[in-house]
């Protein structure tokens, strides 16, 4: 039995998830997706569910059918409801984006002035939450054979930049994650990549760095399609591979990832 | 325990052999076969039809309380895959003991592994009534967006007209109930579809028996594979599998294909009413390539395995006369006893059953009584785990 999947990176009537959806690269990803035709699930914490519905509307007026669930992805509990919620409405997850991000305590403290719980809070919500969205949702990719698992990681990951402790070194961790995950899934026609959105002018990175101009920095509306781009992409070709949004040469292979599509044709049934 | 036998090249006609070799050389296990209050009716007249409308089990015994599992492998020191593993043959009668994670050892390429990807809900809720009154609901079978049959625990009283309040602002009123399971009522929900789907996992705890002490988290009942929402009892025959040996499996060229059978409750805590098997029309949904899957494997003469009861009811209910499948989704009744010629399945995975569910009775389409007995005393002599979290008996 062979299963035709997303032959020309056609991302209409394929379902996306994207965490941390209410604001900043989320909610600009979400709509950019909407476009596509995607159907979507959003998600955020609760506190920000009337900035999460805005956003919802948003993407049906472009045509998209979403669903918006609040869930703190941190939470065990509330990851398997978010995931049973997605795929209770949609019955498929074909796309997962872990987004949804925190830095920790603010102002950002040095490392060494950290509060343990701060630490312990970035961690949870940036790699807790994505290893256990991805253990919830991989495996009904896998039971098709075809799915992607975009992770948003940081340049805080790979340099060691005073002040971003908690932040780094969870998403420094994330991209180990996304690396022995992508090993594991290889010969699959699953695929987790990771993406460095860079700077952009966000209410998070405005209240990592205040005295900086938030003006230097990237549009997330400007950044959303480099992430359209890898959605799009065959995810055995981007399997384990980190790409950076903000770099040339990353994006001109990724609009070349986009155009091929998936080449392949699974063989589960 | 057994120790494991040794499974390098092994095929299914070598099992006679080792079975022989394994009890010559185990006098103990034997002698402990025999300390179990253990009683064999392999007489197929007992599988008529009582007066009552009852079915006699297949087997009876009884099941120590030491062999009833508690929880996951997971909270006992084994991976998900290291249950054990008894392999029965249909035809012979003879078994091998083994581990999960060694099933591929028993498989063939080409052979079909068909899994019920239904994810379980906490579809238990605790609820109040308007008095204060306590009252524990279980849901039973979905009817629309918004209802519900569910059981109300305990039983006894008119509960038609009150309204329930639950956890999370979750409210449902109660209307009639079945005539034919007094016990199950419906319920109307203040919400709907996606909605009630969240406030029921807000409110809800996983639906659990006296054997599992602890209220574990909801992921505890889902396999690896759980997609869409809607049993309310786990469909445990696949609980074992790991992705690591799924993968390894199709890497041998075990081909595997998924169909959807939201399960009902198992029980409405009154035997004499569970033994007439009322209410037990689920919801089910096979698409066109697991059918194709299946039409495949037997058009080529391959094995078509059934990963769990609702696997082989499932399959059963869509097969025309002719054993041909076909892409389906609707409810099912469909009982299956020793009468019922299988027409899609040649083999199961199954847990170890209560002797008397009606998953025995089912289990006797596959492998006669006089088969089966000698086999569950075997499982029962060799500490085998019973229920959702327990042992496994691939019977092929």
């Amino acid at each position: 039995m062979t299963e035709k999947t997303n032959r020309d990176g056609d991302l209409h009537g394929r379902v996306a998830l994207i965490t941390g959806a209410s604001r900043g690269l989320g909610a600009a990803l979400a709509l950019e997706l909407a476009k596509a035709g995607m159907k979507l699930v959003l998600a955020s914490r609760e506190g920000s569910r009337a900035e999460l519905e805005r956003v919802a509307e948003q993407a049906r007026a472009l045509g998209a059918e979403t669903l918006a669930v609040s869930a703190d992805v941190a939470d065990r509990a509330d990851v398997e409801r978010l995931a049973a919620e997605a795929l209770g409405r949609f019955g498929r997850v074909d796309l997962l984006v872990n987004n949804a991000s925190t830095l920790g305590p603010l102002p950002l403290p040095l490392l060494l002035d950290t509060p343990v719980e701060g630490f312990r809070a970035a961690l949870e919500t940036n790699l807790f939450g994505p290893f256990l969205l991805t253990r919830a949702l991989a495996g009904q990719m896998l039971a098709r054979d075809a799915g992607l698992i975009i992770n948003v990681t940081s340049d805080a990951a790979a340099v060691g930049y005073p002040h971003w402790g908690a932040y780094g070194v969870s998403k420094a961790a994330l991209d180990q994650l996304t690396r022995v995950w992508a090993a594991e899934l290889e010969g699959t026609g699953v695929g987790i990549a990771a993406i460095d959105p860079g700077s952009m002018n966000t209410v998070m990175h405005r209240d990592a760095e205040p005295d900086e101009n938030p003006e230097e920095w990237a549009d997330p509306a400007a950044i959303a399609p480099a992430l359209a781009l890898l959605a799009r992409a065959d995810p055995r070709r981007v399997n384990g591979r980190r790409f950076e949004a903000q770099d040339r040469a990353a994006l001109a292979e990724l609009r070349e990832l986009a155009a091929s599509g998936v080449q392949t044709e699974t063989s589960h049934v | 325990m057994f120790s494991l036998p040794t499974l390098d090249g092994y095929v299914n006609e070598e099992i006679r052999h080792l079975e022989t070799a394994r009890r010559r050389h185990d006098p103990a296990l034997i002698h402990r076969a025999n300390q179990f209050p253990t009683t064999i009716s392999p007489s197929p007249a007992l599988l008529e039809r009582g007066p009552g409308g009852e079915a006699a089990p297949p087997i009876s015994f009884t099941l120590p309380h030491e062999l009833e599992a508690s929880g996951p492998p997971e909270r006992r020191g084994l991976r998900r895959d290291q249950v054990r593993l008894m392999l029965l043959n249909r035809r012979s009668g003879a078994t091998l003991h083994t581990r999960f994670d060694r099933i591929g050892e028993l498989l063939q390429p080409g052979d079909l592994l068909v899994f019920n990807d239904s994810r379980t809900l906490p579809a238990l809720l605790p609820g109040t009534f308007g008095d204060g009154t306590p009252i524990e609901v279980r849901l039973a079978r979905q009817l629309d967006a918004n209802t519900w049959d569910a059981l109300l625990l305990p039983h006894g009283g008119e509960h038609a007209g009150k309204r329930i309040a639950f956890r999370a602002g979750l409210h449902a009123d109660v209307s009639e109930r079945r005539p034919d399971v007094p016990w199950l009522w419906r319920l109307r929900f203040d919400a709907a579809g996606a909605e009630l789907l969240d406030r029921v996992y807000r409110a809800g705890e996983p639906v659990r028996y006296t054997y599992v002490p602890q209220i574990l988290p909801i992921e505890d009942y889902q396999t690896v594979y759980a997609a869409e929402p809607g049993s309310v009892e786990m469909p445990s025959a696949g609980r074992p599998f790991t992705w690591e040996l799924l993968l390894a499996l199709r890497r041998r060229g075990v081909q595997t294909a998924f169909i959807t059978l939201h399960t009902g409750l198992s029980s409405v805590r009154d035997d004499a009413l569970d033994a007439l098997r009322l209410g037990h029309e689920e919801h089910y949904r096979i698409g066109p390539a697991a059918a194709a899957g299946v039409n495949e494997a037997r058009a080529h003469g391959r094995r078509v395995i059934a990963v769990g009861t609702t696997v082989v009811r499932t399959l059963e209910t869509v097969a025309d006369a002719g054993g041909r499948v076909h892409a389906a989704a609707g409810t099912t009744g469909l009982y299956i006893s020793a009468a019922h010629k299988l027409r899609a399945v040649d083999g199961l995975l199954t847990g170890l059953h209560e002797p008397r569910a009606s998953h025995l009775d089912l289990l006797s389409a596959f492998v006669s009584p006089a088969l089966l007995g000698p086999a569950y005393r075997q499982a029962l002599a060799a500490g085998y785990l019973w229920h959702e979290f327990g042992d496994v008996n691939l019977i092929v």
